[in-house]
């Protein structure tokens, strides 16, 4: 057994590696190192946990980890990189369920202390946490309830929330906004009754008022994700990231346990920031994604006039080989058709061909934010050329040839152009500069927004239709 | 229908309503095609070549105006021509019917239909009929090349081994279709294009053109697009800006091309005396409003004029006509769409729907009335303009004072901020027992540190930073740690379920992290 300085240390020491793992994520070639802090600052706290003063019960912790370390790996080693915006979501789950049951257990043994102080029997019995409850004074007890309760609500929020998140990132739900009758009132009114149970719960009543919190806040969490659509996934799943990070602080408090704050706290304020850069990306506001729909649109949006232009790979072909600088654009579309390979060729021979390729990732591209990066570093697509938004937005009016893969409301002009449009004021990209566009896309339906995109009306705008990966592969060939 | 096109009369006028290719199109609706011995001579179609593209060759003007059902004409017709019109008969031309009431007056008291190509209303159906377009286009074209025929030097600069030669730099007033298409031809050719509009909203089609948009800074811009796209008149205080603005450029510029029309009155006076006089000796205006009276003081129309300070001014008035074999080659295609239009069934049949908007707007005498002017098209011409945003560049003082007030802003929202959260804390402490609040002070200090840290994360990291957050999110497994050992065995269940998930999350979370940063590879 190790003693509580020991545990403290560690402590410590998990704590500055885990700011330095997230601290290393400024750029690519850091980050590599970075997660070693983290895997290492992980491993000296569960370590020195588990063996710190007064933990038992290894017959269950030891097979427990190794299973799940097993099944963890499994899972890493065989998600496809297009899959990772749902393994994400999954995994925030467990997080959430975690600190449900965590919470659960910490007021049950709250009860078996209180139980035994009230039989006056002696409190040496108490093992672990337990132990650590009979030490305290009543008003710290009453603070320890209200921390269970909020450790068993943003828990039970972020589990169904993040199961919900999953099926739909994974297509197993659908995709569109849909709630209940009664819509967020709905949300409102099981709030309301889990604040009255919460006050009753501090009161005294029963454990049942736990179990019931937990179901209002599972149906919150559950209807809450279902409400909001698939293009706003990835604000939410940094938002369930964000709760999940303050589900740990909240069960760090309850359990007095500095470590658990610390983290928690961390990943919470990520997640914020996340949520925010990608809402200001969106020009939106957070609370106007979370209640779900795209709203403030003041009037009839502008008709669009003229008409979709149809390419074949042959016309693509001949355009790339007169340019000097390409641009492209990616988008979920790209993601879904596992493009990204093909798209990788493609830039290979073009930049073989002496021309510029660059890339302009939007930074709601995809379903997760930096997807787009992830993919295309997957298909081996050096990063220096991968820009942001704001780097290459000025570069479009020089620049012949822009390819626009499976992207819509990204790069709609609309946004610009028609105050009344639901998506007027996001930043976009201006692709309709360049000197020609080319659109690679399924057919001629809308984007997730639904709204009608005037970019593929525009007159130097031709559509390359077809699914994104044989399309490029029909294209390379042509290309020289 | 026997659609003829007779010699026109018009004095140097070279141009011919109908080519071989417009006739072999005109033969695809079901019609027949009549042409006047000698009428495409002017313009480079002999006789034989319609011949072959089965056209009849007809032998004098009578012999046409009475075989012919649709007379296709460029100039509107003379008297003369006025009187073979006959009833049923109808006449498509260049009409001018706000300024020929009297020809009008006759056209109908023939009973002809007259069909005016100028009158064809500017919407986005019609533009293949906008014959005033296609022959501005001309216009504007020929505008600079009689220019740079009078202008002694290059049009480009050059620095070569006999010496330095500057561009020459080119005024054009009035961005229109003419002056539009002057832009175009003068800065292929290497000029230094400047050009002005009273309508703004053209000043991106003049960018875009490869000019420089004169910008007058004035209050009362006027929106084009409620008169059709054309200009209306100006107020006298927009007038003398204008003006000041051109005198400025006068001394400036080598060659002046004004194209300034207003529908319906006089050719606005914009190049006046003292700016001519103010020019280099060798400069060149061409006035392409000659025909409406010009743009400049000294034009006169038909002819070269020679200033005293040796500028030259160009009043022509047959700009098209002076490109005749292109001039007829677009004008019949134009008319070709109208008869096409006229033609739905392509049965050979003229079917003069009244209903149609662009067939009623060119109308202005049918079944001996005159219908001019006509109605407002149903379609509005062009989108209304959306109103543009200004944008005053600030001065010093004014950027100054704006970062002093953000500043100011930001300061007191600060502190506002810690003030209640200051007060916040105050409230907490006094309830919350003191271990909760040494608890609390790591929890804000851990926020802090997030904050400032996850900012500087770089944009393409965002997927592997959820992924890692995520593993370190795995840390719940503290907490069951903690109370897995505990003597309940309900405890221990739920404590052993979460030891097993928030593995399964650390794990999996930081291999897929590795994995994901594995890949991000420099060229």
């Amino acid at each position: 057994m190790l003693g509580q300085g020991f545990v403290s240390a560690a402590a410590i020491a998990a704590s500055v590696l885990f700011i330095l793992s997230l601290g290393g994520l400024s750029n690519q070639e850091k980050a590599k190192r970075a997660v070693w802090y983290g895997i290492v600052g992980m491993a000296v706290a569960v370590f020195f946990t588990s063996f710190g003063p007064g933990i038992g019960g290894y017959w269950w912790l030891i097979p427990m980890m190794l299973i799940g370390a097993g099944i963890g790996a499994y899972v890493a080693g065989k998600v496809e990189m297009t899959e990772m915006p749902q393994l994400v979501a999954a995994l925030h789950s467990f997080v959430g369920l975690a600190a449900v049951f965590v919470a659960w257990s910490a007021d049950l043994e709250r009860r078996r202390v209180m139980a035994a102080r009230a039989a006056e029997a002696s409190l040496d019995q108490f093992s672990a946490f337990a132990a650590l409850v009979a030490t305290k004074a009543p008003d710290e007890l009453m603070f320890l309830q209200i921390e269970v309760v909020l450790g068993i609500f943003i828990g039970a929020v972020t589990f169904t929330g993040s199961v919900i998140a999953f099926g739909k990132l994974a297509g197993k739900v659908d995709g569109k906004p849909r709630q209940l009758p009664g819509g967020h009132m709905l949300n409102a009114g099981a709030a309301v009754l889990s604040l009255l149970l919460a006050i009753l719960y501090l009161n005294g009543a029963g454990f049942w008022t736990l179990i019931l919190l937990a179901a209002l806040a599972f149906f919150i969490g559950y209807h809450l994700i279902m409400g909001i659509g698939g293009a706003d996934m990835p604000v939410v799943v940094s938002m369930l990231n964000s709760y999940s990070g303050w589900a740990a602080a909240a069960i760090g408090f309850t359990l007095s346990n500095d470590l658990l704050i610390v983290t928690g706290a961390l990943v919470g304020s990520s997640g914020a920031i996340l949520s925010y850069i990608m809402c200001k990306a969106m020009n939106r506001n957070f609370i106007n994604v979370i209640l779900g729909g795209f709203g403030g649109s003041t009037g009839p949006a502008a008709e669009i006039e003229g008409e979709q232009v149809a390419i074949d790979a042959a016309g693509v072909a001949s355009a790339l080989n007169d340019a000097d600088s390409v641009i492209i654009v990616p988008g979920y579309g790209m993601a879904v058709a596992q493009a990204q390979g093909a798209v990788s060729d493609l830039v290979r021979k073009l930049r073989a061909a002496g021309k510029t390729v660059r890339f302009g990732i939007h930074p709601v591209a995809g379903r997760l934010p930096g997807h787009m990066n992830v993919l295309l570093a997957e298909a081996k697509v050096p990063y220096d050329i991968v820009l942001e938004m704001d780097e290459i937005n000025d570069d479009f009016p020089t620049t012949d040839v822009v390819i626009v893969i499976g992207s819509n409301d990204i790069v709609n002009p609309a946004a610009e152009e028609d105050p009344n449009s639901p998506i007027a004021g996001m930043p976009v990209l201006k692709v309709w500069e360049a000197k020609q566009v080319f659109v690679s896309k399924r057919g001629q339906g809308t984007g997730y927004s639904g709204i009608e995109n005037p970019l593929f009306f525009k007159d130097n705008t031709r559509m390359f239709y077809g699914d994104a990966r044989d399309s490029l592969t029909t294209l390379l060939p042509l290309v020289d | 229908m026997k659609i003829g096109a007779p010699k026109e009369s018009a004095r140097g006028e070279a141009r011919v309503a109908l080519t071989p290719e417009s006739a072999k199109q005109l033969q695809k609706l079901g019609h027949e095609c009549l042409v006047e011995t000698g009428a495409g001579l002017a313009a480079g179609f002999n006789d034989d070549t319609y011949r072959e593209a089965g056209v009849t060759v007809v032998d004098g003007a009578d012999a046409l105006w009475r075989d012919a059902e649709v007379v296709i004409k460029v100039r509107e017709p003379s008297d003369q021509e006025a009187e073979r019109l006959r009833k049923g008969q109808t006449l498509i031309a260049f009409f001018w019917p706000a300024q020929n009431e009297a020809l009008l007056e006759k056209c109908k008291a023939q009973g002809a239909t007259v069909i005016a190509m100028d009158m064809v209303p500017r919407i986005s159906r019609a533009q293949k009929m906008d014959a005033l377009s296609s022959m501005a286009n001309i216009a504007g074209y020929r505008a600079v090349i009689e220019a740079g025929n009078n202008f002694g030097r290059f049009f480009t600069g050059q620095v070569t081994a006999a010496g330095k030669v500057p561009p020459a730099k080119v005024l054009v007033i009035g961005a229109g279709v003419a002056g539009l298409a002057a832009i175009g031809t003068a800065t292929s050719l290497g000029a230094v294009v400047r050009a002005f509009d009273v309508r703004p909203e053209v000043s991106e089609q003049i960018e875009s053109m490869g000019a420089e948009f004169l910008f007058l800074d004035f209050e009362d811009s006027q929106d084009g697009a409620e008169s059709g796209g054309y200009a209306s008149p100006s107020s006298p205080e927009f007038r003398e800006k204008q003006l000041e603005c051109f005198r400025e450029q006068a001394a400036d510029v080598d060659i002046v091309i004004t194209t300034a029309l207003i529908p319906g009155r006089p050719a606005p006076k914009l190049w006046l005396e003292d700016m001519v006089a103010a020019m280099k000796p060798g400069s060149v205006v061409i006035d392409l409003a000659a025909e409406k009276g010009g743009n400049c003081d000294l034009t006169k129309p038909d002819e070269r004029v020679v200033s005293d300070n040796g500028v030259v001014v160009i009043g022509y008035t047959d700009f098209p006509s002076r490109m005749a074999t292109q001039a007829s080659l677009l004008y019949a295609t134009n008319i070709r769409h109208m008869l096409t239009d006229l033609t739905p069934e392509k049965d050979g049949v003229i079917h003069h729907n009244m209903e149609d908007d662009v067939i009623r707007g060119a109308t202005v005498t049918h079944q001996g009335e005159v219908t001019f002017p006509p109605p407002p098209p149903k379609v509005k011409a062009i989108a209304a303009a959306k109103p543009k945003k200004k944008e005053k560049e600030p001065t010093p003082e004014e950027k100054k004072a704006a970062e002093l007030a953000t500043f100011k802003a930001q300061t007191k929202r600060q502190v506002t901020m810690l003030a209640v959260g200051g007060a916040l804390m105050l409230l907490l402490g006094q309830v919350a027992p003191a271990s909760f609040m040494q608890h609390f002070i790591v929890f804000v200090l851990a926020c802090f540190i997030g904050f400032q840290v996850i900012w500087k994360v770089s944009h393409s990291l965002h997927t592997p930073l959820m992924a890692v957050t995520n593993a370190i999110s795995g840390i719940i497994i503290l907490g069951a740690i903690l109370q897995i050992g505990s003597g309940s065995a309900v405890v221990s269940v739920l404590a052993a379920i979460s030891v097993l998930i928030a593995s399964i999350n650390i794990v999996g979370g930081f291999l897929v992290t590795r994995r994901m940063l594995a890949m991000f590879q420099k060229s």
